[in-house]
């Protein structure tokens, strides 16, 4: 019972956030500049009726709120209606959408592939030489600036050594540059995480109890300790995935990734409001729903939220 | 003619044992030179207070010592292992060799149930593990033998508690699983490290007969470290006492508690409040104790008349938690953790509130500071009617009450040189104003409680646990409270130390007509300090007297009970009743369930009971 309330509640707050997400990018979109302008194109020969007769056939003449309801409308439907330049927004996103979530995900296997392990050694060291190293590893990691670090990687192995490609989506390669630099930058934080969590689950006494029943230190570690941290590591990572799909931008203009961040981008400089609105929104609401998605797996490995 | 001597091997010889933290320069001897035998079917038990080594010198034993940092520097640790059927040291024995031993001939029971068991596993999936390992059970047959286990130490629905996860148990509960955890492969030897510290009374005196009925089944040896004197009295047929990583003496319970030989042991003895030790003296009495507290000179205030007006009068007070639930977040239970209580405090007069935990004394005592709003009731101070005042006036009575809590750890501010945060209260309430007036405050604060003022200066984590509730209680001082509210202010302090901070609350209490409500589970303290005792059970008061009327002829079978769960400092002396089953019950009810209020009725001058 209280995990079917603790589900509604999250919902409830879930299509709030929507809203007004949603509301706000309408709203602000409108604010970057009239787009009849942008696409009469050249201003010489462009006459006040050129601009109201663009107006009238984007629909941008009504007012704002009939404008925003078909908006929403058109993102329960799931038809996203017409970009003013490049045919159908639903399928501009059907093609984007998967490759930030590729990306996405494959940066956060490399960071977890990294991170859990090096974390866990770490903790396990604590205050010895392997730690230290690693932590003034991870300090640096998260000082560099990731689009530096991918310039850097892309100058080191698609120029100098020509291993990989530099840009585009063409094969599975491709992938290898951009997801090893965000791997990397995430995992300058997640080690750290893993080490605390770590830190903090092994000097618990329920750890002691397990080595006094004569457990081996393998399973000591990855089976009573690791349980244990993984409640607040897989949280936060779940988070930190959210913010992911989100916060790829820069990355995919530095490799010309064909994803959500430069169809965003692109929208944004061709004042494209119907491609723009759907984007920042669809995304919006990917990272709600990844966070209710916590909230709920959350409460599945904690039994102490599961049996109330 | 002398019986022939057969030679008997101890189960486990501990030879000149030293252990160590850190290296070179910054090593600190936590173990010096201890020797012991531990023999078959005999419990031994390690008394010390805290920092004498005795919890390390039992990881020693299961080879756990570095995973805390510490280090084996000399001795040997020979156990016969019927197992590996040879001597074992487990002081070098290889890990692969230890593994086998722990938890399998040598296990062990924690202090802390509420964090020995792993929160994410089932209880069944806990127990299994072990049996799985060293008995190689597969699922089914390991929790058949875990559900006997569970059964042997009186675990009511065993079945279900299989699936259960630790946090659906209480504090007792979870520590009878731990001992059926340690004892299901049957052990040669039970290591105990103050398996009982952390329960209420009536819980202990449970747990306590559930060991002593095992070892006298199973046919275990058992090391039983602890700093209850009474507990070790009623548990050991051995002793060995401990000082400052150091040994000091051992030998049978009878020779050790009753005629020890060595000063430590007697002063720690003495220290060490014993239930009936006051009968027939109707003043409370300050500890005597050579080498740890010196008489003062100072007595400490007589029986207090009542035709006195009292510094507080409490009236029906009322004080429920809500707890909320369902799909709209209405109340749908309450915790009644003070229903109708009535008492009054006379100047100079210390009062006890004592029950277990949930019995609500601790809520009493938040709500008289208002630190929590009662539902209903009165406090008139000096008569006047407090929960009448505006909100503004009401703050004004603050300052007469303070409280001082448990923790003294936790009650000062780290980053607040001591000084700082002796004045803040008087700061507060507008009482010192300049920086002059605060160091003098300060000075004279840590005078009354007989520390040198230059620890004003000072941080907190420069002083130990009693330093520390010295300061707590200087700080309560700083308003010139008429009444202190000591919620366990002295529970968790060593004995020694103990002693000689209710030494310098009743000397305090002398000097400055100061009023206590002494909120505790402690019988045995609440015998020594107190003038009057209130027993609290499920947020009522059911019986209140004075300190003699309750502890020689107590009427409630609450009452009774709390006092006979109590463990006595005599020597041989062991219990025989079986103690009480069962668990202490919630005082969460469903709304609208309203509990049945006690009616006192008085039985002589000044003594009442609930019927």
């Amino acid at each position: 019972m209280p995990i079917f309330r603790f589900v509604i509640q999250r919902l409830l707050q879930a299509i709030l956030v929507t809203l007004a997400v949603t509301l706000f990018v309408a709203f602000a979109i409108r604010l970057t500049g009239d787009p009849a302008v942008m696409m009469a194109g050249d201003s010489s020969g462009v006459t006040e009726e050129d601009l109201a007769r663009i107006r009238e056939a984007l629909g941008l003449n009504r007012p704002f709120f009939v404008q925003y309801f078909d908006f929403l409308k058109s993102l329960v439907t799931g038809d996203l209606g017409e970009s003013f330049f490049r045919g159908s927004v639903r399928d501009l996103i059907a093609i984007a959408m998967p490759s930030t979530l590729l990306l996405a995900i494959a940066s956060m296997a490399v960071s977890i592939l990294i991170s859990i392990p090096l974390g866990i050694h770490s903790a396990l060291h604590k205050g010895g030489l392997s730690d230290q190293f690693i932590r003034v590893l991870s300090l640096v990691g998260l000082s560099f600036p990731n689009f530096w670090l991918g310039i850097m990687l892309v100058l080191l192995f698609s120029i100098t050594f020509p291993i990989f490609p530099a840009s585009g989506f063409d094969s599975w390669q491709s992938l290898i540059l951009p997801a090893t630099t965000i791997g990397i930058i995430l995992t300058a934080t997640n080690v750290r995480l893993v080490r605390t969590q770590m830190l903090e689950t092994l000097s618990a006494q329920y750890v002691m109890v397990a080595r006094a029943k004569g457990l081996s230190e393998w399973s000591v570690i990855y089976k009573h300790a690791l349980r244990n941290a993984a409640i607040s590591i897989v949280t936060f990572l779940g988070l930190q995935f959210g913010n992911l799909i989100g916060g790829l931008v820069i990355i995919e203009l530095v490799f010309n990734w064909p994803g959500m961040g430069t169809l965003s981008v692109e929208a944004i400089s061709q004042r494209d409001y119907p491609l723009l609105q759907a984007t920042v929104s669809i995304l919006a609401i990917m990272i709600v729903a990844v966070n209710l998605a916590v909230d709920l797996v959350y409460g599945l490995i904690d039994p102490r939220i599961r049996v109330a | 003619m002398p019986t022939p001597k057969t030679e008997v091997h101890p189960l486990l010889s501990v030879k000149d044992l030293s252990v160590e933290f850190g290296f070179g320069d910054f090593a600190v001897r936590a173990v010096d030179g201890l020797s012991f035998d531990l023999h078959e079917k005999k419990t031994l038990a390690i008394v010390g207070e805290s920092g004498s080594g005795k919890s390390i010198s039992s990881l020693a034993v299961l080879g756990l010592l570095k995973h805390i940092g510490g280090n084996i520097t000399s001795g040997a640790l020979n156990f016969q292992s019927a197992l590996l059927g040879q001597t074992v040291d487990l002081a070098t024995a290889a890990e692969g060799t230890l593994r086998k031993i722990r938890g399998n001939e040598i296990a062990m029971i924690f202090q802390e149930p509420m964090t020995s068991l792993n929160p994410v596993f089932t209880i069944g999936s806990q127990m299994a593990e072990t049996l799985a390992l060293h008995q190689g059970l597969n699922t089914k047959d390991a929790r058949k033998k875990a559900l006997e286990f569970l059964d042997l130490v009186r675990l009511p629905n065993a079945k279900r508690l299989l699936d259960s996860y630790p946090h659906q148990l209480s504090g007792g509960m979870r520590q009878r699983v731990m001992i059926a955890m340690a004892i299901c492969c049957q052990p040669k030897i039970l290591i105990a490290d103050e398996p009982t510290t952390a329960l209420d009374v009536t819980i202990q005196a449970q747990i306590l007969h559930i060991i002593r009925e095992l070892q006298e089944e199973l046919g275990t040896s058992v090391i039983f470290i602890s700093h209850d004197m009474g507990v070790v009295s009623e548990m050991a047929d051995d002793v060995l006492v401990m000082k400052a990583s150091k040994f000091v003496e051992s030998g049978s319970v009878r020779d050790v508690l009753g005629h020890p030989q060595k000063d430590y042991t007697r002063a720690l003895l003495a220290a060490v409040p014993k239930i009936g030790s006051m009968t027939g003296t109707s003043a409370p009495k300050l500890f005597d104790i050579p080498g740890i507290t010196a008489a003062t000179g100072v007595t400490p205030n007589a029986t207090v008349q009542s035709d006195e007006q009292p510094v507080l009068e409490i009236e029906d007070l009322t004080t429920r938690y809500d707890i909320r639930g369902g799909l709209l977040n209405r109340v749908t239970h309450r915790v009644h953790a003070a229903e109708n209580v009535s008492f009054n405090i006379y100047p100079g007069e210390t009062l006890a509130l004592v029950g277990e935990s949930g019995s609500g004394k601790s809520t009493v005592g938040k709500t008289i500071q208002q630190l929590v709003e009662p539902v209903s009731g009165a406090m008139r101070y000096h008569g006047q009617d407090i929960f009448a005042l505006p909100k503004e006036e009401r703050k004004a009575f603050q300052k007469q009450t303070q409280y001082v809590f448990q923790d003294p750890y936790g009650s000062l501010n780290p980053r607040k040189t001591v000084g700082e945060s002796l004045v803040e209260p008087a700061r507060v309430h507008g009482i010192v104003t300049t920086k002059a007036q605060a160091q003098d405050l300060a000075a004279d604060l840590l005078k009354k409680v007989d520390l040198p003022t230059d620890y004003a200066k000072r941080y907190p984590h420069q002083f130990s646990g009693g330093q520390r509730q010295r300061l707590c209680i200087a700080r309560a001082l700083a308003c010139n409270p008429s009444l202190i509210i000591a919620d366990e202010a002295v529970s968790a302090l060593d004995v020694s130390v103990q002693a000689q901070v209710v030494n310098l609350m009743m000397e305090l209490q002398a000097k400055h007509k100061l009023s206590y409500l002494f909120i505790t589970h402690d019988m045995a303290v609440v015998e020594r300090i107190s003038h009057r005792v209130a027993v609290m059970y499920l947020g009522q008061i059911v019986e209140i007297g004075t300190r003699q009327q309750i502890f020689e002829n107590p009427q409630h079978s609450y009452t009774k009970r709390l006092l006979s769960a109590v463990p006595v400092l005599n020597p041989g002396h062991r219990p025989t009743r079986p103690p009480l089953e069962g668990e202490i019950p919630s005082a969460t009810r469903a709304v609208g369930d309203e509990p049945a209020l006690v009616n006192l009725r008085q039985v002589s001058e000044g003594h009442y009971v609930g019927a």
